[in-house]
């Protein structure tokens, strides 16, 4: 069997749709199928990656309509980059989940992986597709199950979070509509490397108004100030695997869809002082929300916030280092992020009445879970020799290669913010009296496995980043070679196999 | 009659696009007023599924020609390359339809659980949450 783009799509959704029938034979399936989709997705990276690396992109005409008329899906070294980073999250994510949700019965677990595996597939879909309204379409179905999986838990707050959530993400996705109509009114076609190659003839105060409302809908994905209210009420009442995912997964497809519009359809000056100022408020309000969060969920989702800001800098500074840093930026807060919303979900789990407070001699109850959030809190902070450690300096060296030195200063000032509060709840954890005597929920050995793949990653880039930095220079070279990325969707002529 | 009809429409033409174009506008407007402005939560889904709607109108109101054709090649559509209506909004309008009904459901989902749990619709008076 040829394995190409196409499979990243269909094999899940055809999964996805065959659960309720495959409930029927084993009640256990619902819970193994999406593992093997989610291995499948590793393996389609694995092989597309490498013929990446041998041709330099791969690209798939869809039901024999080349390139400018039908839709194309293209994997270059920055989507195929993502997209590996998404499959090998939705795996782990899996692995975490595989027990986690024993309590409940077939029916809830049966849509639970439905959503699940629609999210990601959506996610995936943004990445790889060349046109804009497809874009649109998969924008929307992450949009929907993102909702669905808020709002999962009966008994939390999850309607009121999933009901903000959809608020804003239908006015968003209703101008984004709006964005892709002018767009196509103006240069008449709906293929992004086309749209890229005809920008030049639309009017400037036409292409101004295109990009702020496209910007303004994918910003609510990538959570970017003032479109993130939903972000902490979506984050705190998910299930606890379904956080990791937005973190790891939905929110690297929001960034994608900000950037792609920004560099390779758009070239207007503007537009990358608004990233670095728009990433700038939205760090800086962020950090400061979280220092006072009661919660530890809403804590980590603040966090999250402030670090889609700082990987929004990195992207508006806009040289091939500060790309560069950007990308492994997004790689370091999925791996981190995901591990820090698996081992605090299981802290909270834990706690008494969900806070921060009642998190007192967790470290010796839960040494393992305790040990783990401690590296992903050290590691998201920028302490060597993790990897979060690399990301922050190699952003802070384009920083300074620019001469931005407020924007180092800023950057700086709010490392101490997120210092004092995520050693606030390492200090809770291990120095701080047990209070309580409660019986302890201990994760499963699945969960403890994922948590600890997550954990070995981290180290081991800290320790050798240069294990993905080939990748990470090739995809930042990518998101700047505008005609390359024109020149292989449209000129492709020999489809690949 | 129809002969009657067309005659009607190619007279006034311009008064007609504008008057879809208006249409589609004074749609997306009240809309907008529906979701921003109302504290019943139905009413604020009623107002987005306007403002979806007025979209899918001035999407149909662009691609239309004036006096085009069905984008078919076929007897008595011969001249279908130079006169056709543009398919491809209405393609979109369609998928944009469908998208718009999915999220309907899901809203009207979370209201019915909203109602359930807190016993109101205002959305004034739920605030479980802090925004």
């Amino acid at each position: 069997m040829v394995i190409t783009p196409i499979h990243y799509i269909v094999v899940p959704l055809l999964a996805a749709f065959a659960i309720p029938l495959l409930v029927k034979i084993h009640k256990e399936l619902p819970r193994i199928i999406p593992g093997l989709v989610m291995f499948y997705n590793i393996i389609i990276s694995i092989v597309l990656m490498q013929q990446v690396n041998e041709f330099g992109y791969v690209s798939e005409v869809i039901a024999g309509w080349k390139a400018p008329w039908g839709i194309n899906l293209i994997i270059t070294p920055f989507s195929g980059f993502l997209v590996s980073l998404i499959s090998f999250m939705g795996f782990v994510i899996w692995l975490y989940q595989y027990r986690f949700k024993r309590v409940i019965d077939v029916g809830e677990l049966k849509s639970y992986g439905i959503l699940q595996m629609m999210m990601i597939t959506g996610a995936i879909g943004i990445i790889i597709t060349g046109d804009i309204f497809n874009m649109f379409v998969f924008l929307e179905i992450v949009a929907i199950t993102a909702i669905s999986l808020t709002s999962f838990y009966r008994h939390r707050d999850g309607a009121e979070a999933g009901f903000k959530y959809l608020l804003i993400g239908g006015f968003s996705s209703t101008l984004i509509l709006l964005a892709i109509l002018l767009l196509y009114t103006q240069v008449g076609t709906l293929n992004m490397a086309e749209i890229s190659e005809k920008i030049h003839l639309v009017p400037q105060g036409m292409k101004a108004t295109i990009l702020v409302l496209f910007i303004v809908g994918f910003g609510i994905e990538a959570e970017m100030f003032p479109l993130n209210g939903w972000a902490p009420d979506a984050y705190s009442q998910a299930p606890g695997p379904t956080s990791a995912a937005f973190a790891g997964i939905v929110v690297k497809a929001g960034v994608y869809g900000l950037i792609r519009i920004i560099f390779t359809l758009f070239d207007i000056e503007g537009a990358f002082d608004f990233l670095i100022i728009g990433g700038l408020v939205t760090m800086i309000i962020a950090e400061f929300s979280a220092l006072k969060q009661t919660n530890l969920k809403r804590m980590l989702a603040y966090s999250s916030i402030g670090q889609m800001g700082l990987v929004l800098i990195a992207f508006g500074i806009g040289t091939k280092t500060a790309v560069f840093a950007a990308l492994f930026l997004m790689f370091n807060h999925a791996v981190i992020k995901s591990l820090l919303f698996m081992t605090g979900s299981i802290l909270m789990y834990n706690s008494k009445d969900k806070t921060i407070s009642t998190l007192n001699g967790m470290g010796k109850k839960l040494p393992f879970i305790s040990l783990l959030f401690s590296l992903g809190a050290f590691a998201i902070v920028g302490l060597p020799p993790f990897s979060g450690f690399w990301s922050k300096l190699y952003i802070l060296t384009a920083a300074a290669g620019e001469e931005m030195i407020l924007l180092i200063g800023a950057i700086l000032a709010v490392s101490i913010v997120e210092i004092v509060y995520y050693f606030r709840v390492v200090s809770k954890m291990y120095f701080a009296e047990e209070t309580e005597h409660i019986t302890i929920f201990k994760p499963s050995v699945n969960a403890k496995i994922a948590m600890g793949i997550l954990g070995a990653v981290i180290l081991i880039i800290g320790l050798y980043p240069d294990l993905i930095t080939g990748y990470l220079h090739n995809a930042a070279d990518m998101i700047l070679d505008k005609a390359s990325y024109i020149d292989f969707v449209l000129n492709s002529n020999a489809p690949v196999q | 009659m129809q002969q009657e009809f067309h005659e009607i429409f190619v007279k006034y033409h311009e008064i007609i696009t504008l008057g879809v174009y208006g249409t589609a506008i004074g749609l997306m407007l009240i809309g907008l007023y529906a979701v921003l402005m109302k504290k019943n939560l139905v009413k604020i889904v009623i107002g987005l599924s306007i403002l979806d709607a007025g979209l899918h109108l001035l999407f149909i109101g662009i691609g239309y020609v004036q006096g085009g054709t069905a984008p078919i090649f076929s007897p008595g559509y011969e001249d279908a390359g130079s006169k056709m209506v543009d398919p491809v909004p209405q393609a979109l309008v369609l998928t944009a339809i469908v998208i718009g009904f999915a999220v309907t459901a899901v809203a009207l989902s979370l209201i019915i659980r909203l109602y359930k749990h807190h016993h109101t619709a205002k959305i004034d008076q739920i605030k479980s949450l802090k925004w």
